[in-house]
């Protein structure tokens, strides 16, 4: 009983946003009887999020460090341009399967290599050369979306093989391939946050850079490394993306920044850095799926579901400024109790010694 | 006195523009004419009148990206409200546009003075609501130029000074470049003359040091959302005169190259530092750029190629020098 009552005390902000998604959930499945609810919406909603959710992880893992990376979605525009190139031009149809299965392996691995290379230029310009995350990053989304951009003259680059096309749309032990990929790679992400120096390490240096740097952590190195792992989600998001697209262009998921940023606010990352868990972002993004689904149902437009977004956006962070003004009040208030217990202890103890 | 000069950011800029025109003219001549001078001058109103909105919320520290978003709904709501009443008179426009500018900027500020929130993420927030208001709940239809109400195509359209060029026709400098030096004047004279331009100084290089010497940081806050916002109301008049026709998603999704432009101008992200002159320079950098590489054989499509390339060189220096002079005064700015 104990136990549990510390760990809902530890967090009233996952406790919040369970209560959330379940409401959610409920008022959705009452509003839209036989249409929320079912096998089938299910399991479409469980195609749909992972690419998205994989961009949110990414995004949160910036702001952990105290960044934000605006290069996300260009990143897996361009990783996926590179590998949508690779397959195109090498598999026609008269090559053998294994050969094209070999293609298709390796523009992955370039898709990912790439990814990383991009996660690798932000992070040695934010850590080594001590550019502000923001700026880096935005001056990347612009370069990487130009790169795209040169290479393909804004069109589409279409035709994938189906074997290919099976990541974004086949099923593995009853589940949807690219909900596994997401489990395994959360699963990742939250152990290395948890449980890794790397992980401990980045928590530090989001919360307070100078006190890591004095306490003998390589700052510069962790946050290169935060950011190659952005990248390499940002890449592996790209190939459950163009594969579920079955083609590849700049200017796909535009609308993921705003949604992953919203998600990792609403999963309770604290924008300034050095807090918030996987699992918030996790629960954040079932939510914000839950409810673009239902938006989708109810025939939403885009721009609308934009103000909504922004709205969403802007709430939480008002809420979640005033229960933080409201739990530091009541932490000094609990404080200067305390201290005037010790006092009036200690005044005791000096008025005996002499 | 040299020296002096170059210790500014601004001298690179103006000898980057220099050098580059210089090339662009050697390799296609019709670069340096007035008639392309005039265009780029053209083009480059709107972007400069919002370019001195963001370096007014860049110099207090924070950021501005819902400034288009807000264009866009003054610009539309004007020239539909005119349409609809018949009144065609710029002078309405401007106003209908500020009026509108003004309310969605002090909501801006609003948030971000009183609940303390990241600017960034705020305004990336209103930026989408903003949006989203205009295209719900005022239309989405687009004007074509046949049914541009007259004030806005004759102010499109109207030049201070004209000239004719080789073939008989006539071409001019816009009647855009007075709004332009309206806002940069006005600008200037805010930040350099006022105690609330002190204040947006003070805010950006040390909040902390602001509040102590007695600023009203809410108030300060409150004016800087609501000026950019006044300016955005400006600047939508302008854009939707220039194209002589309006689309409720036109122009948004163009914020960052604003703020590229204003930060490759040499003004610093974490606030107290920047330049008028060099924003200026910025927003001609970009604009050049935009305007030449089709001059100079390529396509429009290698221009966020070109922009970023010149965005992270020009932080990557300007940070890298504040690193090292940190560095060396030890205080570890990481």
């Amino acid at each position: 009983m104990f136990r549990l009552k510390r760990l809902r005390g530890l967090d009233t902000n996952l406790t919040i946003l369970f209560i959330i998604l379940v409401l959610v959930v409920l008022v959705l499945t009452a509003f839209l009887p036989g249409k929320f609810l079912t096998g089938r919406n299910l399991k479409s909603m469980a195609f749909q999020f992972p690419e998205f959710g994989l961009l949110a992880l990414a995004m949160t893992l910036a702001m952990i460090t105290g960044g934000i990376d605006l290069s996300v979605i260009a990143t897996a525009n361009l990783t996926g341009i590179l590998s949508a190139l690779i397959m195109t031009h090498y598999i026609t149809p008269d090559v053998s399967g294994s050969f094209s299965a070999l293609i298709i392996v390796i523009a992955i691995f370039i898709a990912l290599l790439s990814a990383v290379v991009c996660g690798l230029v932000n992070g040695f310009l934010i850590s080594f050369v001590g550019v502000p995350a923001i700026l880096a990053t935005l001056g990347t989304m612009i370069f990487y979306s130009g790169i795209g951009m040169a290479i393909t003259k804004g069109i589409g680059v279409v035709g994938f093989p189906d074997s290919y096309l099976a990541i974004g749309s086949g099923t593995a032990l009853g589940l949807p391939i690219p909900l596994i990929i997401f489990i395994v790679v959360t699963a990742v992400v939250a152990l290395i946050l948890r449980k890794s120096s790397f992980g401990m390490n980045m928590y530090f240096v989001g919360a307070n850079p100078i006190a890591a740097l004095f306490s003998g952590i390589n700052i510069n190195f962790t946050i290169l490394k935060t950011y190659m792992t952005t990248g390499l989600l940002a890449g592996l998001s790209s190939v459950v993306m163009i594969s579920r697209f079955n083609s590849a262009k700049v200017g796909y998921g535009d609308t993921y920044l705003l949604q992953a940023i919203v998600v990792a606010v609403l999963g309770g990352i604290d924008p300034y850095g050095g807090y918030g868990r996987v699992i918030g972002v996790v629960m954040g993004i079932f939510i914000l799926q839950a409810l673009q689904n239902a938006f989708t149902l109810f025939g939403f437009t885009p721009y609308a579901k934009g103000l909504i977004w922004g709205l969403v956006l802007i709430m939480v962070m008002i809420i979640n400024f005033i229960t933080a003004r409201y739990q530091e009040r009541a932490r000094i208030s609990r404080m200067l109790e305390d201290r005037r217990f010790n006092n009036g202890v200690g005044n005791d103890a000096d008025a005996v010694a002499p | 006195m040299f020296e002096r000069l170059f210790r500014k950011h601004e001298t690179y800029l103006l000898i980057i523009i220099i050098v580059y025109s210089i090339v662009v003219t050697s390799v296609n001549k019709s670069f340096m004419s007035f008639e392309n001078l005039f265009d780029i001058i053209r083009g480059s109103a709107g972007m400069g009148i919002l370019a001195m909105g963001v370096l007014v919320a860049l110099l207090s520290g924070g950021i501005d990206v819902s400034f288009t978003a807000v264009a866009i709904s003054g610009g539309y709501i004007s020239v539909r409200l005119i349409m609809a009443t018949g009144w065609s008179n710029l002078f309405m426009a401007f106003l209908i546009s500020c009026v509108v500018g003004i309310a969605f900027g002090t909501i801006n500020g609003l948030i971000i003075s009183y609940f303390k929130l990241p600017t960034l993420i705020t305004t990336l927030g209103t930026l989408n609501a903003f949006h989203g208001i205009l295209t719900t709940f005022v239309g989405t239809e687009s004007v074509n130029a046949r049914e541009m109400p007259e004030c806005f195509v004759r102010f499109g359209s109207a030049k201070i000074i004209k000239l004719a060029n080789d073939q008989g026709g006539t071409y001019g400098l816009s009647v855009f470049l007075i709004p332009l030096i309206a806002v940069i004047i006005l600008t200037w004279f805010i930040l350099r003359f006022t105690m609330l331009g002190r204040g947006i100084f003070a805010i950006g290089s040390n909040r902390e040091s602001a509040v102590r010497a007695g600023f009203n940081i809410k108030a300060i806050q409150m004016f800087i959302y609501a000026y950019i916002g006044f300016l955005a109301g400006v600047m939508g008049v302008v854009a939707v005169s220039e194209v002589r026709w309006v689309n409720p998603v036109y122009l948004v999704g163009t914020e960052l190259t604003v703020i590229a432009a204003v930060v490759i101008g040499g003004t610093k992200l974490t606030g107290g530092s920047g330049t008028i002159l060099g924003t200026i320079l910025g927003v001609g950098i970009v604009r050049i750029l935009y305007n030449t590489l089709v001059l100079l054989g390529l396509s429009a499509a290698w221009n966020n190629f070109f922009v970023g390339i010149i965005i992270i060189a020009s932080v990557a220096i300007t940070s890298y020098r504040n690193k090292l002079k940190a560095y060396r005064s030890l205080t570890f700015r990481v």
